[in-house]
């Protein structure tokens, strides 16, 4: 397996994932953790593809608040005090992804000239 | 109450701030200016291929020889396109001509379409159906199918339609996903040589004994890579017959 198909083979896993996890998440969890969405539903699948791509922050939140696993206030304050942090990592990887793929980047071997190995009938 | 300077956004800014929001401002254009500059200059020269929409249609007559891409070698040109000329025939979007060509090889053909055209490299976009390729009458000339000796070339294997014209940039590894769509689709794919090969700078490239380019050298598409193989003139037009077990990263070191 080439790296090509890894990332594939892990977005399909992702994707399936998340899937599974939007059909259980609006088919019960919605209404077990949030009354207001109660009976509500033409906007449900408008939540899917961003389940499908942030699932695990589902799942933990589903349970945090179902399981009353934190304190009331913070069950429902969203989880700001990383994305800092996450911003300055992602800032930093861009930055030095582009360096990174610049200088890595091959140079046209203009100098490299020809070589004829051997002679043809036609010569 | 606090004396300190608060920004809302539908009322004048408090003085204290005005100072910082013009700093701001200016640096954030600044720096954007300067990201834009920096990021164009790092980019490559496209070159100047281009589809030759202000030629018109072009129409000629020649004989078709598939190599195993199609090729025309013309026997009866116009002003633009010469007698003796060989060129190699594409048709619209990411696809080659492989299909109506294979009927009419070695026989004579009209074809008819627009040129791309970069440098000395150019090929023709193929109306479709008959109006861009039909057999046609007259006597078949021969074509000199001259054998060069085998050579070891440095430089980049690009689908010949992008390269000539039909994408700025159409060559480098910001556009080896489109090449590999391209050559896929049938698309004849050339190599640019970092030199002149017997006054050419462009050979069209195919696999060995008359095979087409193996997929194991879609790998190498848009890379610099240094390569072995026969190279045969026939007509106009050279083709390098390049061995994939030889294909390496130009400047490393043959194992």
């Amino acid at each position: 397996m080439d790296i090509a198909q890894a990332i594939v083979l892990a977005l399909q896993v992702w994707g399936i994932i998340g899937a599974l996890v939007a059909v259980a998440f609006l088919t019960v969890g919605i209404d077990r953790i949030d009354e207001d969405a109660q009976g509500a539903y033409v906007f449900r699948p408008l939540l899917i593809p961003g389940i499908l791509m942030i699932w695990p922050l589902v799942l933990w939140r589903w349970w945090q608040i179902e399981a009353e696993a934190a304190p009331w206030a913070a069950r429902y304050r969203p989880v700001r005090s990383a994305h800092g942090l996450a911003a300055i990592a992602m800032s930093v990887a861009i930055v030095a992804i582009v360096i990174a793929g610049l200088s890595v980047r091959q140079t046209w071997p203009a100098d490299a000239a020809p070589v004829q190995l051997s002679e043809g009938s036609g010569q | 109450m606090s004396d300190k300077p608060f920004f809302v956004g539908y009322l004048p800014a408090p003085g204290p701030l005005r100072g910082f929001l013009i700093a701001v401002a200016v640096l954030l254009i600044g720096a954007m200016a300067g990201a834009g500059y920096l990021m164009g200059a790092a980019q490559d020269d496209p070159g100047p291929g281009a589809f030759r929409f202000d030629y018109g249609r072009q129409t000629v007559t020649g004989v078709v020889d598939m190599v195993p891409y199609p090729i025309l070698h013309v026997t009866q040109g116009n002003d633009r396109i010469a007698v003796g000329d060989s060129f190699m025939m594409t048709a619209g979007g990411k696809s080659g001509v492989d299909g109506r060509a294979m009927p009419l090889n070695g026989q004579l053909a009209q074809v008819s379409g627009i040129v791309l055209e970069r440098g000395d490299l150019y090929m023709m976009q193929l109306r479709g159906g008959r109006n861009g390729l039909q057999a046609t009458d007259g006597e078949v000339p021969d074509i000199p199918i001259e054998p060069q000796g085998r050579w070891q070339l440095t430089g980049e294997i690009c689908d010949g339609k992008c390269l000539a014209g039909a994408m700025r940039p159409g060559r480098g590894l910001a556009h080896k996903a489109c090449a590999n769509l391209c050559l896929l689709g049938d698309v004849p794919p050339i190599f640019v040589s970092t030199q002149p090969v017997m006054g050419e700078e462009f050979l069209l490239v195919t696999g060995p004994d008359g095979t087409r380019l193996p997929r194991d050298a879609y790998d190498w598409v848009a890379q610099f890579v240094t390569a072995a193989g026969n190279i045969t003139r026939r007509g106009d037009i050279l083709v390098w017959e390049i061995e994939p077990d030889t294909i390496r990263l130009a400047g490393e070191d043959a194992e």
